[in-house]
């Protein structure tokens, strides 16, 4: 129970944490209240939290950060680089406390490692030059100690009239407000009173719920902030603390003095592990569980194509209508659960402002990063994935795409270099492109390279697109030095690798001085796509829907060989074409009529010739055993309405397996 | 009631024919036997695991066990059965199926009386196999799962 309450505090400040990256990084890009906010807030969950859940030690160093930004919403502290610098260098420390796994030996040690106390040095130099209430009481230097406010003390003995009313929830989130007043008291000379007036009048109210007001007069030496430390973790409460001159308050209005220890008795009831702001609306779920649920409403998807086949070979109208009306139904599911999965892309658009900003650091280039269509949605299993190659593509980017100012300069454009970090959903696809505008792909560098590597022939006459398309054949690299951050050649074709992985393909768009843009085209999921089922002999085969351009009929377009391919005359479009009976190893078709689905490869339209063309629908992925991953072209199987097994066709491999193969294979037709 | 505790030696076999000759695999690892299906062909596969079928909604690989034995292709009969098992490959449980001549029967087996194969003039590979034992008249001869069913044949093979 406790350890579920931990582990879910642990994540919930991990999701922070990652927001407070993003929030931190927007704030320096657009200071407004609303992420001041959000800011503070989050700190303060983290603070709060991490002190009931045994992670004080975060608490204790986050609340100095807390403070910082409770001056910022107040007006009183500026946003500047040095607090944006140091905000995120703070979020770095608390992401260290929280690996740690709550209070320990370790926690202490990097509680008063130089690092933190450096740290907290600095942000104390900042919150004490923005607050004179703070430096009023914490004196001309500040400590260096997690608690220099408590030690520094003021010497002179003053008195405090306190007003602790924690709210009804207080006791249930953990509150024990017993032990406050209990270390407030050891601060000096303390009169407790209690104020019992928001008591409900009948009895057999709630006891977990907290109804007193504690009324403190408290005389002490240690200063405004060492009362105000006592309450760094009781959140849920109204504080008031006031500095009265030596005299005792006459503000308690027939005080019924209550025996603390029948409180205490309520308190120690069992708390539920509230959250501390319990504004929550969401639910938090494994991901597996929706993955088993995905899984049903595939075999849902599955009987519902056979439920069709059925109704319509029976013809019973009555039939017939019901069936359309679970075939609605089970859209709707299908949508809806697709829908759960799906995840603005934002959550990884985020990631990458840091990024950014330390490798331009790191490179000593001045570069900014421009994001758009954070909010197009994207299955969650595809979010998971495309994390590493975008950041290898942005370090290219940063590395060898944007130049150094003084190159920029000189060829006229601005110093600070721009990427762009974009994307929109195109029917079934989403398009994520990265773009720069640095110098370009240097065409004749790839060319030498390749011709080096024994990619290309040195006469071979490539367009300017197909040398382009060469920096993600394995082990290419163009970068002359090897830096630490990209150059070894080892990432575009892992790029390539993992998009084609997910079912997506790769475009490269430079041009010379003026930039780069690569652009990933995604299925929006991996479940479940809309398929264009075709026929081969007597095999049933599905292309997804996404790639397919148009179907024509294959005596309609005239057949001939350009520059040793075989292509179609389609209109007035030239289309090389590939005969998927030679490329699947099957006997030559012998039927008359064939058709041909034209597919859209890496901006390339290809001709796939078939037998026949039988429709489309839904078609449930199903991946591939250990026998059959491996193969060329194929992108899984799914279940046809009839129980028979289909494969899917991943065009992209597929061509580029047959192109790579034998270039012959785009060939005559039988 | 005897205590559950794991028994090397003695073993329930599920056991088939191919060929005339008696095959037989531990039941633990059998899904279930179907009649015979037709698969559907995988493009560009290795022969031995040549194509798919649907059990109950998932996609299992069909493999060639005659193949791997050397055993000449056979024409469905009607005796003939599919037997699905769930086999660990790649640290991934995966169903697989292959078609027997036809089912006899399940036993069970001591296997610490497990003998060598005896020539039988067939060219079984050996590495396939974990030996044979006998039953009445019989010679049953255990299959070796592991070598059997891995994605890429074995080179030792012989």
């Amino acid at each position: 129970m406790i350890e579920q309450a931990v582990a879910a505090f642990v994540q919930e400040a991990q999701e922070i944490l990652c927001e407070l990256e993003e929030l931190i990084l927007g704030l320096e890009e657009h200071n407004d209240a609303a992420t001041v906010d959000a800011i503070f807030r989050g700190l303060h969950t983290v603070k709060g939290s991490g002190s009931m859940f045994g992670y004080t030690g975060l608490a204790r160093f986050t609340h100095h950060f807390e403070n910082a930004f409770e001056l910022v919403r107040a007006g009183e502290l500026s946003v500047d680089r040095t607090l944006i610098d140091l905000s995120l260098a703070a979020r770095d420390q608390m992401v260290q406390f929280l690996a740690l796994g709550g209070d320990g030996e370790q926690t202490e040690e990097l509680l008063g490692s130089d690092e933190t106390t450096g740290l907290i040095d600095r942000i104390q130099s900042l919150t004490l030059a923005a607050s004179p209430a703070v430096s009023k009481s914490a004196g001309p230097r500040p400590g260096s100690a997690s608690d220099a406010a408590t030690q520094a003390v003021s010497g002179q003995r003053e008195t405090f009239t306190i007003r602790f009313h924690p709210l009804p929830d207080a006791l249930r989130n953990g509150m024990r407000p017993d032990l406050l007043i209990r270390e407030l008291a050891e601060l000096g000379q303390a009169d407790i009173r209690y104020d019992l007036r928001d008591m409900p009048e009948r009895d057999g109210s709630d006891p977990t719920a907290a109804w007193l007001t504690w009324l403190i007069t408290l005389e002490t030496d240690q200063g405004r902030s060492a009362v105000e430390e006592v309450f760094i973790f009781a959140d849920d409460a109204d504080l008031s603390i006031e500095r009265t001159e030596a005299e005792a308050p006459a503000a308690v209005a027939a005080p019924e003095c209550a025996p603390e220890a029948e409180r205490a008795g309520a308190e120690e009831k069992p708390k539920a592990p509230g959250r501390i702001d319990g504004k929550s609306e969401n639910i938090r779920v494994a991901s597996s569980r929706l993955d088993d649920m995905m899984d049903s409403i595939g075999e849902l998807v599955i009987a519902q194509a056979r439920l069709d086949a059925v109704s319509e070979k029976l013809g019973n109208s009555t039939l017939d209508a019901v069936v359309e009306e679970v075939g609605r139904l089970v859209l709707g599911l299908r949508d809806a659960t697709l829908s759960i999965r799906m995840l603005p892309i934002e959550t990884v658009f985020g990631k990458f402002r840091r990024v950014v900003r330390d490798l331009s650091n790191e490179l000593g280039k001045d570069v900014r990063l421009v994001t758009r269509g954070g909010e197009t949605e994207v299955d969650k299993n595809v979010i998971d994935r495309i994390g590493d190659p975008l950041v290898h593509m942005i370090r290219n980017s940063i590395d060898h795409g944007i130049e150094a100012a003084a190159t920029r300069t000189a060829a006229g454009k601005p110093a600070q270099g721009t990427l762009r970090l974009s994307a929109r959903q195109e029917g079934g696809e989403i398009l994520i492109s990265i773009e720069d505008n640095g110098g370009g792909l240097d065409t004749e560098a790839i060319r030498r390279k390749a011709v080096e590597r024994g990619l290309i022939d040195a006469e071979a006459e490539l367009t300017e697109r197909e040398l382009h398309q060469l920096i993600f054949e394995p082990g290419f690299s163009t970068a002359d030095k090897i830096s630490s951050v990209s150059g070894r050649g080892v990432g575009m074709d892992a790029v390539r690798n993992t998009i084609d992985s997910l079912g997506g393909s790769i475009d490269v768009m430079s041009r010379q001085g003026l930039g780069t843009r690569v652009t990933l085209r995604l299925p929006v999921t991996m479940a479940i796509i809309d398929g264009l089922r075709v026929r081969l002999g007597r095999s049933i085969y599905v292309i997804p829907l996404s790639a397919v351009e148009e179907c024509v009929e294959m005596d309609q377009a005239e057949t001939g060989r350009t520059s040793g391919r075989s292509v179609l005359q389609i209109r007035e479009h030239v289309v090389p074409y590939l005969a998927l009976d030679r490329i699947f190893g099957l006997p030559p078709s012998t039927e008359a009529r064939r058709r041909v689905v034209v597919v859209c490869v890496g901006g390339q339209r290809i001709g796939l010739v078939v037998d026949d063309i039988l429709g489309q629908g839904q078609t449930v992925i199903k991946s591939l055993s250990a026998y059959h991953r491996d193969l060329p072209g194929l992108g899984g199987a799914t279940i046809l309405g009839d129980g028979r097994v289909a494969i899917i066709i991943d065009v992209a491999t597929l061509v580029r397996w047959a192109e790579a193969r034998h270039n012959d294979t785009l060939s005559k037709v039988a | 009631m005897k205590p559950d505790h794991a028994d090397d030696t003695a073993s329930m076999l599920l056991i088939f024919r191919l060929e005339g000759e008696s095959f037989g695999v531990s039941v633990d690892s059998v899904q279930e036997i179907l009649d015979p299906q037709d698969p559907t062909p995988v493009p560009n596969a290795d022969p031995f695991a040549y194509g798919l079928i649907n059990v109950r909604g998932v996609v299992v690989p069909v493999i060639d066990v005659r193949r791997r034995l050397r055993m000449a292709p056979v024409d469905r009969k009607d005796t003939t059965r599919m037997i699905v098992l769930e086999h660990e490959i790649d640290g991934k449980m995966t169903k697989l199926a292959f078609s027997a001549d036809a089912v006899d029967t399940v036993i069970e087996a001591d296997l610490t009386a497990l003998e060598k194969v005896p020539d039988l003039g067939a060219s079984w590979p050996q590495s396939y196999l974990r030996g044979a034992i006998r039953r009445d008249d019989d010679l049953v001869v255990l299959l070796d799962t592991q070598t059997l069913f891995a994605p890429v044949m074995q080179s030792t093979a012989a």
